[in-house]
């Protein structure tokens, strides 16, 4: 069975290069172009998976994340975006968003990633891994639950590599893992940075934004 | 604002600027200003103490004082040249006349109004001492006519420096139509036409957009300050030459300076070579910066290639990037073999002592 999707983006056109690259392979059920449109569509259609403009005229992805997510945690976000300040992003993703990929995406990884959102994964971009692993920079740790707080030597390695470019097969492949532990990793590293209450994460986006 | 209001310039200038000032502020050649002091210093030397009472009060201050400076100047420079009674009172209020007329404004400008009384002054004075100044005037009479007529053709004179820049106006945004018509208008054809091909749109656009800037704001884009910055202007200048996508991703920053500029340098060089000979799809780069050290990664899933097969002649490996970082004291390692696709990992120890 085809996944069903809603496709939020304030810009028509995006959305109409979205729904025809996805043609076939996903069921674009809704679309809406703003925070305001998209909350009750998204309630009333029920989808697997919303592809998610990280900015939206009415506020952001996170505003749409924050009206459905409380009544319909089935439906998973995947912020989909051009190029964003990383603190954005970050934003999206702790908001409740299991990935982000880039908006030069092809068609067939796409909808590779749709899949495995809908499937309860996490998908991070090369970008993503860059951002999470500079939001988690080392730093001293300051109370709070210290396993949430910082990423083991090996999610962090799993990261790097994502970073550079590398595929979860070729990421197994090269640290004698298999496929599913690597996942499992990142799936790690998406809970902790969407539970963390961790103060560098805050004071992280914070200094971005002074920058 | 008065019409008297004037500052000396400073680029055009003979004595003291103000003959260039004068142009400038009433849009007229300095030489014509030049020439109408000239003539009036021959006429009893009254250029001279104009030019030295407006020196004086340059800028605009207190134009009341200036003007009543330059009446005495006039009247005084034309008593010392022996005039006495009916030609000295003419000559005072010849020059007053004068002065009220530019003190008042708008006198020299299309539209603006001549001061009734300036004028009234200018004429009355010009007749009294006229009638009385007889032969001594021989070289007066031309400065006060002089005088009179710059006042009338002030305007005409303005009016057509005001169409010559009009015209200016209207060749440069011809320019402006020429250029966008080039640039923009083509590139937006490209896109259409190759609407269904999003990398090269997106190529197209990018340039497009960098050549936009470079012509609005001078010479080029203010230059990168961080490293990855600098990367992506590096990645970004690839793409558009080869037209393969590279995605960059980045933890952290690095202020950029010799050693990490010879880095992305580097970069460029393996980003360049993976667009060129991989044949890969697309290019992953990722740079990772902190106060320890600094690594940027080239990834490409293309072919890939055994470095024993690369002609010792092929410089960008061994000098572009290799002898590179050496020299910047940092490394380069490159991992490859035919059809792994290649990495190309360069680093630097951090610049903090």
């Amino acid at each position: 069975m085809k996944r069903r999707v809603v496709l939020v983006d304030d810009h028509e056109l995006f959305r109409a290069g979205v729904r025809g690259e996805l043609a076939g392979v996903v069921d674009v059920v809704g679309e809406a172009g703003s925070v305001a449109d998209a909350v009750p569509l998204i309630r009333e259609l029920d989808p697997d998976v919303v592809l998610l403009d990280v900015h939206l005229p009415d506020g952001g992805g996170e505003g749409v994340i924050a009206g459905v997510a409380p009544d319909r945690p089935a439906v998973k976000f995947l912020a989909l975006s051009v190029s964003d300040a990383a603190e954005d992003v970050i934003g999206v993703i702790r908001a409740g968003a299991r990935g982000y990929v880039t908006k030069t995406i092809s068609s067939s990884e796409l909808a590779d990633a749709i899949e495995r959102v809908a499937e309860g994964d996490a998908v991070f971009s090369p970008r993503l891994a860059g951002f999470v692993l500079d939001a988690f920079r080392a730093g001293d740790q300051v109370g709070g639950d210290a396993e949430l707080d910082e990423l083991t030597a090996r999610e962090r390695e799993v990261l790097q590599l994502i970073a550079r470019g590398y595929r979860y097969k070729e990421i197994a492949a090269r640290l004698h893992l298999s496929v599913k532990t690597v996942e499992a990793h990142v799936s790690s590293v998406l809970r902790k940075l969407q539970l963390s209450s961790r103060h560098e994460l805050s004071r992280w986006a914070q200094q971005r934004r002074l920058v | 604002m008065s019409a008297l209001y004037f500052e000396r310039s400073g680029r055009d200038r003979v004595v003291a600027g103000v003959c260039g000032g004068i142009a400038a502020r009433l849009a007229v050649d300095a030489t014509l200003v030049r020439l109408v002091f000239a003539i009036l210093a021959l006429a009893g030397g009254a250029g001279i103490g104009i030019y030295l009472a407006l020196w004086v009060y340059s800028g605009g201050r207190r134009t009341w004082v200036a003007a009543f400076l330059l009446s005495c100047a006039g009247a005084a420079l034309l008593i010392g040249l022996g005039l006495h009674g009916a030609s000295a009172i003419g000559a005072i209020l010849l020059v007053a006349g004068l002065a009220v007329v530019l003190v008042r404004g708008g006198s020299l400008r299309p539209g603006g109004s001549l001061p009734l009384v300036g004028v009234a002054l200018l004429i009355a004075g010009a007749v009294i001492f006229l009638g009385h100044s007889g032969a001594r005037g021989s070289f007066i009479a031309p400065g006060a006519v002089l005088g009179a007529l710059v006042l009338v053709v002030g305007p005409w004179l303005f009016r057509l420096t005001a169409e010559r820049t009009e015209r200016i106006r209207l060749q440069e945004r011809a320019d402006v139509a020429a250029r966008i018509h080039d640039s923009v208008l083509q590139t937006l054809a490209l896109v259409q036409r190759h609407a269904d091909e999003p990398t090269r749109v997106a190529a197209l656009a990018r340039r497009q957009e960098r050549e936009l800037r470079r012509w609005l704001y001078g010479s080029g884009v203010a230059e990168a300050a961080s490293l990855v910055a600098a990367l992506a202007d590096a990645a970004a200048d690839v793409e558009e030459l080869h037209g393969v996508p590279i995605e960059l991703a980045s933890s952290g920053d690095a202020p950029l300076d010799d050693r990490t500029r010879q880095l992305v340098l580097a970069a460029r060089e393996a980003m360049t070579n993976a667009a060129k000979f991989s044949g890969a799809a697309e290019i992953a780069v990722y740079a990772e910066a902190d106060p320890d050290s600094v690594a940027v990664f080239v990834r490409d899933r293309g072919s890939g290639f055994d470095r024993a097969t690369v002609g010792a002649d092929r410089r960008g490996l061994t000098d572009s990037i290799e002898g590179r970082l050496k020299r910047a004291g940092g490394a380069a390692t490159i991992t490859t073999a035919p059809g792994e696709g290649t990495e190309v990992e360069l680093t630097l120890p951090g610049s903090r002592p």
